[in-house]
C-alpha cells in the first residue's frame, strides 16, 4: 500500500465530517476525507429498492431557512459553496393522540410564528399571551446561543447578563419547568411537546435552551428537505470538496490513530497508512478514545467523562420505509409528517420506549411526496415510520428472530396509521425495508447504532458542553467531531459542529500545533 | 413590556445556575471514577455477526449433480464458527483469484437459512461453456480450499409485508437455486408462504435438484414444482417455454406474486409474457439479470465503439494503476484483470457496492442495469460492474476489506 501525507485527515464522511473537510480545504489545507462506507453522509444518504430511491433518515432540516432569512445551515452551505435543490415544507406537523386530560388530540400546526400562535389560540383558547411570551423567549435564547457559539467558549458574562438575561435565567432548566414557569396551559404544553422526540430527550430532562433553539427554527423559518434525498446534500458537499482540491477515499476504515509521542500524526487504514498534522474524527468519543488510540494515551479526564456518561447513547432508531404504487392523494395522505404519540406525557413515553417494543406505541409517519413531488416516480409515493429502538429489544435478539421482529414493528406501524388517521397502505406496498439499530450500527458503526451521539442530559447539556470547549479535547492533534459534540445531535448540529471543531483545529495548527 | 421570565423564585440564582453549568459539569466528570472506556456493544456485535465485512470460508463438501453439469459447494467458516443468518433467496459474492484476475461472482445460496445456524452455507455452480469463472470454479475448487465470500446479500426474498401469500416462481436452469433455498425455508418453518415453481430445463436428465425438490414437495404441501422441458417431450412434464398461458394454467388462486430468476435468454423471453398478465408492478419481482453479453446490441450504444480498447487509469487510495479497458466488457472486468481488489457484489448494477467516481471519460450504462442514485448520475458516479467505457477513463474506486 502506498503511503500518503496530508495536512488534515478527516475520518468519517458523516455530516460533521463533510462539514469539517470543507472548512479545512477552504482554509488551504491539503485534506483527505476517508469513509468506511462506500458512500458519503453517514445518516445523510439514500438507498435504492426497485424503481425507488429512499431517504433513510432526514425528516426535515430546521436550520436552513429561506434565502432572505438564512439559518445556520444555509449560511454554512453558502460559505462552502454547496448547492442543493431544497424544498420547503408548508406545515410544521400534525399530531394525532391524546391530551394529558385524556381527550383526543388531532392538531395540525402551520409554519411561521404568527400563524402558529394563532392556531395555538384556536386549539387552546386563551393561551395566546403565554405562547407569545414563549416565542419571545425563544428568540432571546437563539440570539444568546449565537453569541456564545461565536465566542468559542469565551463568552463575556456581562454581555450575557445585559443582553440575554432571560436565557440565563431559563437556560439551566429542563423545558417542562420553563413551561410551568410561563404558566402555559397543559393542553398547550401537550402540543408544544411534540418535537421532543427530534432530540430524543423527554420534556422533564430536555434542556430548555436546546429545545428552544430547535423548535423556534422549525416554526419561524420552516423546515426544508432536499429534492433528491439527503444523499444529494452529501454528494454536493463531496463534489465541492473535490473541486477545492480535497481527496476522498471510500471503503477506507481507520483502524488506529498513530502518534508521535503524545501527538496524533497519522491514521492506519485498510488502504495503508496516512500521515497527517491533524486528524478530525467523525467518531463517537467512546469508540475513538476507548478503541482507537494507544491505551497509555487515553486521558484520565476522558475516562471519567465516559464513566459519568454511563454509555447513555442518544436515540437508536427503527424506521420502516414503504414504497407505494399509488400517489399520496390516492391514499388519502395530506400531511408531510404525522406524529403518533402513545401518550401526551413524554417522560412516560420515554420510559415505555426504553422498555421495548411491547410498550412502545410511539411513531412518526412521513410522506415525502407531500412536500416533494419528485420523491418517487409518477403515480407512486414513499412513506416512512420512525420510532425509537431500545437496547432491551436489540441486545439479545437472535438473528433467526430478527426479520420476524422487524416485520412485527412494521405491522404495528401500519395498524396505527390505519386506526388513527384512516390511512391504509396495505395492498399497495411495492417495496419495503425496515432499518433497525442493527442496521444503523452496520452502516454507521456508532455505539448501539445510535444516531444521536451521547444523550444530552441535565449536567451534560448542549450549553454546558459549549461552555467547556477548551477542556473537552484533551489529545493533541486529534479532535472528535461527531454527534456527541457540543452542539448536540441532528443534521444541523452536526454541520455546525463539524465547522466549529475544524475551526478550532485550524487555530491549533496556526498556533504551531501546540495543542 | 420587557420580557422577564423566572423559573426559580429568584432570578439571580437562576443566572448563577446557568453560569455554573460548566462548573457543575466538570464536578460531575471529576467525581466519576476513571474506568476503562466501554467501546464494545451488544447491538454492534449482533450487527457485525449478521453483516460481516466478508466471510472466510473453507470448502467442506462438494456435491456433483452429474448430468445437470453443476456442483454444490458446501462451505463452513474457516474458523468453524457461526455463519450469518440470511433470508432465503440471497446470494454470496465469491472472491476468487483466477488466472491472475481478482474476480467476484454472485451465486444464490442454495442451502436453507437453518443450515447457516448449523455452520454450513452452500452455493451451486453450473457449467457455463465459454464463460470465465464457472468452469474454472467447477474444475478448480476442491474440498479444503479456502474461499473468501461476501456476507449474504441481495433483496430477492419473500417479504410478507409486500408480497402476496402465494408466490409463483419462474426459474430457468441454475436460476432455480434461490427457490431451493426458499423451499427449504418453507419446509423448515422459517418462511410461511406457498411456492409454486415453474422450472424450465432442457431435458429430464439435466434437471437440477430433481431429487431435492421431490423430497421437499413430498413432505411439504406448500411447495410445488412444475417441470417444463424445452428439448424433450415427456409424460408428467410440460413442454416448451414459460409462456403467459402456462403461467395462467398454474397460477395459484387469488392474488399471487411472480418471482423470476434465470439466464439472460429466459428473461428476454419471459418478461414480455409476464407483461401480458397485466399484473401490478408490485407483484412481479426479478432477481438481477447480470450484464448483457452483447452491449453493442443495446439501445443507444454508439456504433463506432465496438471492438475498441481504451486506456484506463484506476486510483484506489494513494495507489494508481494503468489498465486496458475493452469496449465490450464492463469496466469492472478490466479492473479485476489488472489484479486490483476492488469492491463488487451483484454485478448487475443494482447493489451499488462498486460505486466509483468517474473523474474523466465517457461511459455507457444499459438502461436495464441502471441502479444508480439520482445525484450519483448527476455527479459522475458509476457502477463499474455494469458500465462500459466509450473513451479513455480515469476512475477512483473504493477499497475492500478482505
Amino acid at each position: 500500500m502506498a503511503n500518503a501525507k496530508y495536512d488534515i485527515v478527516v475520518v468519517g464522511a458523516g455530516n460533521a465530517g463533510l462539514s469539517a473537510a470543507l472548512q479545512s480545504v477552504l482554509a488551504g489545507k491539503k485534506t483527505l476525507l476517508i469513509e468506511q462506507h462506500n458512500l458519503p453522509g453517514g445518516c445523510a444518504t439514500s438507498f435504492r429498492r426497485g424503481r425507488f430511491e429512499i431517504e433513510p433518515s432526514l425528516h426535515e432540516l430546521c436550520d436552513l431557512g429561506p434565502v432572505d432569512d438564512p439559518g445556520d445551515v444555509r449560511t454554512i452551505m453558502d460559505q462552502y459553496g454547496v448547492k442543493v435543490e431544497w424544498r420547503r415544507i408548508d406545515d410544521c406537523f400534525r399530531v394525532i393522540g391524546k391530551y394529558s386530560d385524556g381527550s383526543p388530540m388531532d392538531v395540525t400546526m402551520p409554519s411561521g410564528v404568527k400563524p402558529f400562535i394563532e392556531k395555538m389560540e384556536e386549539y387552546v383558547p386563551g393561551c395566546r399571551p403565554q405562547v407569545t411570551k414563549l416565542f419571545d423567549l425563544f428568540q432571546e435564547v437563539l440570539d444568546g446561543i449565537a453569541y456564545i457559539t461565536a465566542s468559542s467558549g469565551h463568552a463575556d458574562s456581562n454581555v450575557l447578563k445585559e443582553k440575554y438575561p432571560n436565557m440565563l435565567r431559563t437556560g439551566a432548566y429542563p423545558t417542562k419547568k420553563v413551561f410551568d414557569a410561563l404558566k402555559l396551559p397543559q393542553r398547550a404544553q401537550d402540543i408544544l411537546a411534540t418535537y421532543w422526540s427530534y432530540l430524543g430527550v423527554d420534556m422533564e430532562h430536555l434542556a430548555f435552551i436546546h429545545y428552544a433553539a430547535m423548535v423556534h427554527k422549525y416554526i419561524s423559518r420552516s423546515a426544508y428537505i432536499p429534492t433528491y434525498t439527503s444523499h444529494e446534500i452529501s454528494n454536493a458537499m463531496v463534489e465541492r470538496f473535490r473541486e477545492l482540491g480535497g481527496d476522498v477515499w471510500y471503503n477506507c476504515r481507520a483502524e488506529k490513530f498513530l502518534f508521535d509521542g503524545d501527538r496524533c500524526c497519522g491514521v492506519q487504514t485498510n488502504l495503508g497508512t496516512i500521515e497527517c498534522d491533524y486528524a478530525l474524527a467523525n467518531i463517537n468519543a467512546d469508540i475513538l478514545y476507548g478503541r482507537m488510540i494507544p491505551k497509555e494515551l487515553i486521558p484520565e479526564r476522558q475516562k471519567k467523562l465516559s464513566t459519568a456518561r454511563k454509555q447513555k447513547y442518544g436515540a437508536r432508531m427503527i424506521t420502516a420505509y414503504f414504497c407505494l404504487d399509488k400517489t399520496a392523494e390516492e391514499l388519502g395522505i395530506k400531511d408531510y409528517s404525522i406524529f403518533l404519540p402513545g401518550t401526551a406525557d413524554s417522560a412516560t413515553e420515554y420510559k415505555n420506549i426504553m422498555n421495548g417494543m411491547a410498550t412502545n406505541d410511539y411513531s412518526i409517519f412521513l410522506c415525502y411526496n407531500v412536500a416533494n413531488p419528485k420523491a418517487s416516480p409518477e403515480g407512486t409515493c414513499i412513506c416512512s415510520f420512525t420510532t425509537f429502538g431500545s437496547p432491551a429489544d436489540w441486545n439479545d435478539l437472535k438473528p433467526e428472530e430478527y426479520v420476524k421482529f422487524k416485520t412485527g414493528v412494521a405491522k404495528k406501524f401500519l395498524a396505527s396509521i390505519k386506526e388513527k388517521a384512516g390511512i391504509d397502505l396495505s395492498g399497495h406496498i411495492e417495496e419495503v425495508s425496515v432499518a433497525s439499530p442493527w442496521t444503523f450500527s452496520r452502516y454507521l458503526g456508532t455505539p448501539e447504532g445510535s444516531v444521536y451521539g451521547h444523550e444530552t442530559t441535565d449536567w451534560d447539556s448542549m450549553m454546558a458542553r459549549m461552555m467547556m470547549l477548551s477542556a473537552d479535547y484533551p489529545v493533541k492533534g486529534l479532535r472528535p467531531i461527531g454527534a456527541d459534540g457540543p452542539r448536540g445531535d441532528g443534521y444541523s448540529a452536526s454541520y455546525i459542529c463539524g465547522q466549529l471543531i475544524a475551526k478550532l483545529a485550524l487555530k491549533d495548527l496556526a498556533e504551531g500545533g501546540t495543542k | 413590556m420587557a420580557l422577564n421570565v423566572k423559573v426559580g423564585l429568584f432570578g439571580p440564582f437562576d443566572m448563577l445556575k446557568f453560569k455554573n453549568m460548566a462548573k457543575t459539569r466538570e464536578k460531575t466528570i471529576q467525581a466519576a471514577p476513571a474506568n476503562e472506556i466501554v467501546a464494545e456493544y451488544a447491538i454492534n456485535r449482533n450487527a457485525k455477526a449478521l453483516h460481516p465485512d466478508f466471510l472466510p470460508l473453507v470448502v467442506e463438501n462438494i456435491i456433483d449433480h452429474g448430468n445437470a453439469c453443476a456442483k454444490t459447494f458446501v462451505f463452513k467458516k474457516a474458523d468453524g464458527g457461526a455463519l450469518p443468518y440470511f433470508r432465503a433467496g440471497q446470494y454470496l459474492s465469491l472472491k476468487l483469484d483466477l488466472d491472475g484476475s481478482k474476480v467476484s461472482r454472485p451465486y444464490s445460496i442454495s442451502s436453507g437459512p437453518k443450515d447457516a445456524l448449523e455452520g454450513r452455507i452452500a452455493v451451486s455452480v453450473r457449467a457455463n461453456p465459454g464463460g470465465f469463472a464457472a468452469d474454472r470454479i467447477l474444475s478448480g475448487l476442491k474440498v479444503g480450499d479456502a474461499v473468501t465470500a461476501s456476507a449474504p446479500e441481495g433483496n430477492f426474498y419473500y417479504d410478507e409485508l409486500r408480497d402476496a401469500k402465494s408466490v409463483l416462481a419462474l426459474a430457468g436452469g441454475s436460476g432455480i437455486t434461490p427457490f431451493l433455498s426458499m423451499a427449504r425455508a418453507i419446509r423448515d418453518g422459517i418462511e410461511d408462504f406457498s411456492l409454486t415453481i415453474l422450472f424450465g430445463s432442457r431435458m429430464r436428465e439435466t434437471v437440477l435438484f430433481a431429487d431435492e425438490f421431490e423430497k421437499i414437495t413430498a413432505s411439504c404441501p406448500k411447495v410445488k414444482v412444475v417441470h417444463i422441458l424445452s428439448d424433450e417431450e415427456a409424460e408428467g412434464y410440460e413442454h416448451g417455454f414459460i409462456t403467459a398461458e402456462l403461467i395462467r394454467k398454474y397460477a395459484p388462486e387469488g392474488e399471487y406474486s411472480i418471482f423470476l430468476c434465470g439466464p439472460e435468454a429466459m428473461y428476454r423471453f419471459v418478461m414480455p409474457e409476464i407483461e401480458k398478465l397485466g399484473l401490478p408492478r408490485r407483484l412481479v419481482r426479478r432477481e438481477m439479470l447480470g450484464v448483457t453479453k452483447n452491449v453493442a446490441a443495446q439501445p443507444g450504444y454508439p456504433a463506432d465503439c465496438a471492438g475498441k480498447v481504451f486506456h484506463g487509469t484506476v486510483r484506489q487510495g494513494a495507489a494508481e494503476y494503468a489498465v486496458d479497458v475493452r469496449a465490450d466488457e464492463p469496466i469492472l472486468v478490466a479492473i479485476e484483470r489488472a489484479g486490483i481488489k476492488a469492491p463488487s457484489r451483484c454485478r448487475s448494477g443494482e447493489c451499488g457496492w462498486c460505486r466509483s467516481k468517474l473523474v474523466s471519460g465517457e461511459v455507457y450504462c444499459p438502461a436495464e442495469n441502471e441502479g444508480r442514485r439520482h445525484s450519483d448520475k448527476v455527479n459522475g458516479y458509476i457502477h463499474p460492474c455494469s458500465t462500459f467505457a466509450l473513451s479513455d477513463i480515469v476512475l477512483e474506486v473504493p477499497g475492500e476489506f478482505y
